[in-house]
């Protein structure tokens, strides 16, 4: 650590970016290596972080928990406020739910048809049609409706809140200064923790899983509200004021509905956060379709699972496909016609409301959980070791277990002690850096330490690390290949769209089906997961790389090789840091989540202590930790991505 | 109807040491190094009558956009005062301003400014609505100026769906549909091709003639200033450095900066027999045979007639009197090359 200073000095005089980037990585690297080595010999006796230090921040909140459930009836907090809130938002729960419940059936599957065709034409209706069906063939319509309602009404409550605090940090920029931070720290985090907090106050009611919900889906509607409003043509805001018109007018008149698209992309990422999150909440008891993934993936029913995991796949991309198009004014189709066809929706709707044809004819219900049962199992007789050649799913997966996650896992909670992993990772905040990184990283670790969440973390840390590895292995090559290619490009896209459609709980249903239980389908999971990030910010980063900057180095006779090892991936190393960055973060959040399909670390223990309503302390440790680990991860990749732009752009 | 004096405007935090760095002479560079202020307005004063088109006009940067956006108090100014229809324009509240700009004051912007989620009716119909007006009224209004502007048809198709000289015909309707006083115009034609922009100067000077508005117009095409204008200032690092009539500043440019501008006029169009005859005093010769020409007719109209002559012109008072005489030599002298024509003009000005 002590030569951390000098290198410091070494880098701000070292001209020649960015070849010496490489060179002075590479001594840092084997420097920290051999020093880690060095220091683990010595203090091999210290070992695990001593249980001992254990602050116990379960046992308080375990009492704290205790104390609210026995003061539910008579405190204050609980009769006069906790109270009435949640009669107020499980009564609006329901009586939506109860409304869907009404509409029937038919009426679906006409809005979703006339929807996506007025926004995306006729095909798009098709589609519509045939989604909307699937949930009545499938027989989970119920679920659907009720996963439907906890979203619409979460959503409802993000638009309510954050289109104004949109608006209002649009208008002034101290707001945006304090809001912006919060945004993204409130983005940072897996969506998964934010149920822990609120199940100390509200149970395992629907009003956790609202508000967990609403936090975690409202920051790209503030975010679009104020960026959209903000870069309107100044020529616009210069004719309302000389036409007299108020600030007030300027807004309702001009801002708003120029913004409008803009708030309307923002409100589809909304859409789509609030749905995985709500499926996510069925770990908390919320049901749902969610819940039937979940009850059917934990008895080991994959057929089940992929029913309702489909489903959702399903309501997510009818979803995106609506409010993307309805995002774009210029896309609107066949307007008289559809509209002629939804005022003839309404009466149709009222009749049989009040006959009560509400499901959905049980004569068409189908169901193909039995043929995927079949297929997985055969699958997992077949692919598991292809005629005993040792290639198939079951060595892969004993390969990748054996091979990297048990000794990274090891590596990271055994042979390194912790001190010198404290040490460690305080020495790359300051060489990133500064001493404020690198004190705060020191602290957050420590401070996992300290709540007995060092072995699980280092575990969780293992896992993120090997699935972060597998993603750019794949996602920055490809990145490369969409960049240079555009017909590669077009052939991916929808692969993309579509993998970014699916929440991140279902994307567990497939990788089960190859890998069964355990460490390796959580990281499969959060391959596919990370997968589409890795590969668009790749491809941004290159293909920012200027025209002029690439025809500059084919005219000094660079290969295409040259080119783009010597000057477009230089050029675009902030952006792939950027891959790195928000890659590591999706992984880490599928991870957690993995934990409930056998993917042990920080997850299981978060989902296990929230079953048991006892140890609901455990939970909410296992959560900070998560949050923890979060928070520096996210501060090291963005601390190199900061150090790998160009010294112009750096400051 | 608009009295300016004293303006400034200087963009940066030094604004007060910067302004009295420009007071005691120092350039717009020097200050900007100096204090990183930028001087874009500097104590610019000038008064516009009623009925009168006020052209201001010089290079990208000199400050035009500037001005005018201190004039409609789209900016603040740093110092000065500006007086609108009577109105203190610096001293007003954000009430009054507002109702000076509902009222009295329109402006007509070069990228257009139309708002494209409005039908063309809509965007005309924007300040009226703004006021309160009842909108049957107010469309009906918008719909007769759509028709003065040329657009009849157009009035529920949006914006987009124009093209860029049917936009800026929206955009000057916009301006009009309050029925205001006072216009402004920044570049409004500049985003036209030549053609459209005859077009538009002809149908803004046909419009001027009969609704006799306060205009002032920002262009940095001479001879668009010319054929607008009743008095033209040219401006530069964002000082007036002329105000005249366009013959005034063809004739007599103030100094290179304004002769660099008329270089290119098209003088033949702006200048008359009157300024290029000799006296009939200095002729000695007889005048009676010789063809005659009207004192203010432009020299493009006359110069055929003397091409097919090899006599001068004889050149009529307003009374119908010969005052004097014009020869090919002494229209050549006029339109000659302009570096010369100034080194020549600039020695003869200066003698006493
Ligand atoms: N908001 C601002 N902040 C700082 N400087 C500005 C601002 N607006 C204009 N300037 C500067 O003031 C100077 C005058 O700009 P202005 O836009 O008035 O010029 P202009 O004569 O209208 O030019 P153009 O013909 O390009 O429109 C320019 O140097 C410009 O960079
Ligand atoms: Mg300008």
């Amino acid at each position: 650590m002590t030569v951390a200073p000098a290198a410091d000095g070494a880098t701000r005089s070292a001209p020649g970016w960015p070849q010496s980037t490489l060179a002075r990585v590479g001594i840092w690297v084997a420097v920290g290596v051999a020093l880690t080595w060095v220091a683990s010999r010595l203090l091999g006796s210290v070992g695990e972080f001593p249980q001992s230090w254990d602050v116990g921040l379960a046992e308080p909140i375990s009492d704290a928990r205790g104390w609210l459930i026995d003061n539910q009836r008579t405190h204050w907090l609980y009769t006069a406020i906790l109270d009435p809130f949640s009669d107020v938002t499980e009564g609006a729960i329901e009586a939506l739910e109860s409304t869907l419940l009404w509409i029937p059936w038919y009426s679906y599957v006409g809005i979703a048809g006339l929807g996506l065709w007025w926004t995306r034409g006729r095909a798009a209706g098709l589609l519509g049609v045939a989604g909307a069906s699937y949930f009545g063939v499938l027989d989970v319509w119920e679920q659907g409706l009720s996963t439907l309602s906890l979203m619409g009404v979460a959503v409802t409550c993000a638009v309510v809140i954050g289109v104004p605090i949109g608006v209002w940090s649009s208008r002034s920029d101290r707001v945006q200064r304090v809001a912006r931070p919060v945004l993204d720290a409130m983005q940072t985090f897996p969506g998964f923790v934010y149920l822990i907090p609120f199940t100390l106050l509200f149970s395992f009611g629907p009003v956790t899983s609202l508000l967990a919900t609403l936090i975690f889906a409202l920051p790209p509607i503030v975010r679009a509200t104020d960026l959209g409003i903000r870069n309107l043509p100044p020529g616009l805001i210069d004719a309302a004021a000389m036409s007299g018109a108020t600030e007030r007018q300027t807004l309702i008149k001009v801002r708003f509905p120029l913004a409008r698209p803009a708030i309307l992309v923002g409100l589809n990422q909304t859409i789509n956060m609030a749905l995985s999150l709500v499926v996510i909440a069925a770990l908390i008891g919320a049901g749902g379709l969610g819940g039937s993934v979940l009850r059917a993936l934990q008895t080991l029913q994959v057929g089940a699972a992929a029913e309702s995991g489909l489903a959702i796949v399903v309501m997510a991309i009818l979803l995106d496909r609506f409010f993307s198009g309805l995002a774009d004014p210029t896309s609107r189709h066949d307007p008289a016609r559809v509209k002629l066809l939804a005022i003839a929706m309404i009466p149709a709707t009222l009749v049989g409301g009040i006959l009560g044809w509400t499901t959905f004819p049980s004569q068409l219900t189908w169901s193909f959980a039995g043929g995927i049962d079949r297929a997985v199992e055969w699958a997992q007789v077949n692919l598991f070791d292809i005629a005993d050649s040792g290639i198939g799913t079951g060595p892969f997966s004993d390969f990748i277990t054996i091979r990297f996650i048990t000794p990274l896992r090891e590596l990271f909670a055994q042979d390194i002690p912790w001190p010198v992993m404290i040490g460690l990772v305080a020495a790359i905040g300051l060489a990133l850096s500064g001493w404020r990184l690198a004190a705060g990283l020191a602290a957050a670790l420590a401070a996992i330490g300290l709540l007995g969440m060092w072995e699980l973390s280092m575990d969780t840390v293992a896992q993120c690390i090997v699935a972060m590895a597998m993603t750019l292995m794949i996602g920055v090559p490809v990145g490369v290949l969409t960049a240079r290619y555009d017909r590669v490009r077009a052939a991916i896209r929808p692969i993309l769209d579509f993998l970014q459609t699916i929440p991140s709980f279902v994307l567990l249903v497939p990788v089960i089906m190859l890998f069964n239980v355990g460490r390796v389908p959580g990281i499969m999971a959060a391959v596919l997961y990370a997968l589409p990030a890795a590969i668009h910010y790749t491809d941004l980063g290159l293909r920012g790389v200027p025209a002029a900057t690439r025809e500059a180095a084919t005219s000094f006779g660079a290969t295409g090789r040259q080119r783009l090892l010597k000057v477009d991936l230089p050029l675009a190393a902030p952006q792939i840091m950027v891959a790195v960055n928000q890659t590591i973060m999706l992984v880490l959040s599928m991870v957690v989540i993995a934990g409930l399909v056998g993917g042990g670390g920080l997850g299981l223990e978060t989902v296990r202590a929230l079953r048991r309503s006892d140890s609901v302390g455990t939970g909410f440790e296992a959560g900070i930790a998560i949050v923890l680990l979060a928070a520096i991860l996210d501060r090291v990749t963005r601390a190199i991505a900061d150090r790998l732009s160009p010294p112009s752009a750096a400051r | 109807m608009i009295e300016v004096s004293g303006l400034w405007k200087i963009f940066g935090d030094a604004s007060a040491k910067a302004h009295r760095m420009a007071s005691d002479g120092a350039s717009r560079a020097e200050i900007q190094e100096q204090t990183g202020a930028l001087v874009a307005v500097k104590d610019v004063s000038f008064s516009v009558a009623p009925g009168e088109t006020f052209v201001v006009m010089g290079l990208s940067g000199s400050g035009k956009s500037t001005l005018i956006r201190c004039l409609a108090r789209l900016i603040e100014p740093t110092s000065g005062d500006i007086s609108i229809c009577g109105a203190d324009v610096i001293a007003l509240s954000a009430d009054g301003l507002r109702d000076l700009r509902r009222h009295r004051l329109s402006m007509v912007f070069q990228h257009f400014g139309l708002f494209p989620h409005r039908t063309v009716v809509d965007n005309v119909a924007f300040g009226l609505e703004v006021r309160g007006v009842p909108r049957a009224d107010r469309r009906e209004r918008a719909l007769e100026l759509i028709g003065t502007v040329g657009l009849d048809g157009w009035a529920d198709h949006h914006p987009q769906q124009l093209s860029g000289g049917m936009q800026q015909r929206v955009g000057l309707a916009r301006a009009l549909a309050v029925d205001p006083d006072v216009l402004f115009f920044d570049e409004p034609f500049s985003a036209l091709d030549p053609l459209i922009r005859r077009d538009m100067q002809d149908e803004l000077i046909a419009l001027q003639l009969r609704m006799q508005r306060t205009l002032v117009f920002i262009t940095h095409d001479f001879s668009e200033a010319l054929r607008l204008a009743d008095r033209i200032a040219i401006m530069r690092d964002g000082e007036f450095v002329q105000v005249g009539t366009a013959v005034e500043i063809v004739t007599n440019p103030a100094d290179d900066y304004v002769a660099a501008f008329t270089q290119d006029a098209p003088k033949a169009k702006v200048l008359t027999a009157d300024h290029a005859m000799e006296p009939i005093e200095r002729f000695d010769g007889d005048v009676g045979s010789l063809a005659r020409v009207g004192r203010w007719t432009v020299l493009e109209d006359f110069i055929p007639r003397l091409l097919s002559t090899p006599d001068p012109l004889a050149v009529a008072g307003d009374d119908g009197e010969v005052i004097g005489v014009v020869s090919h030599a002494d229209v050549a002298r006029l339109l000659a090359p302009p570096a010369r024509a100034a080194a020549e003009a600039a020695p003869l000005e200066t003698r006493p």
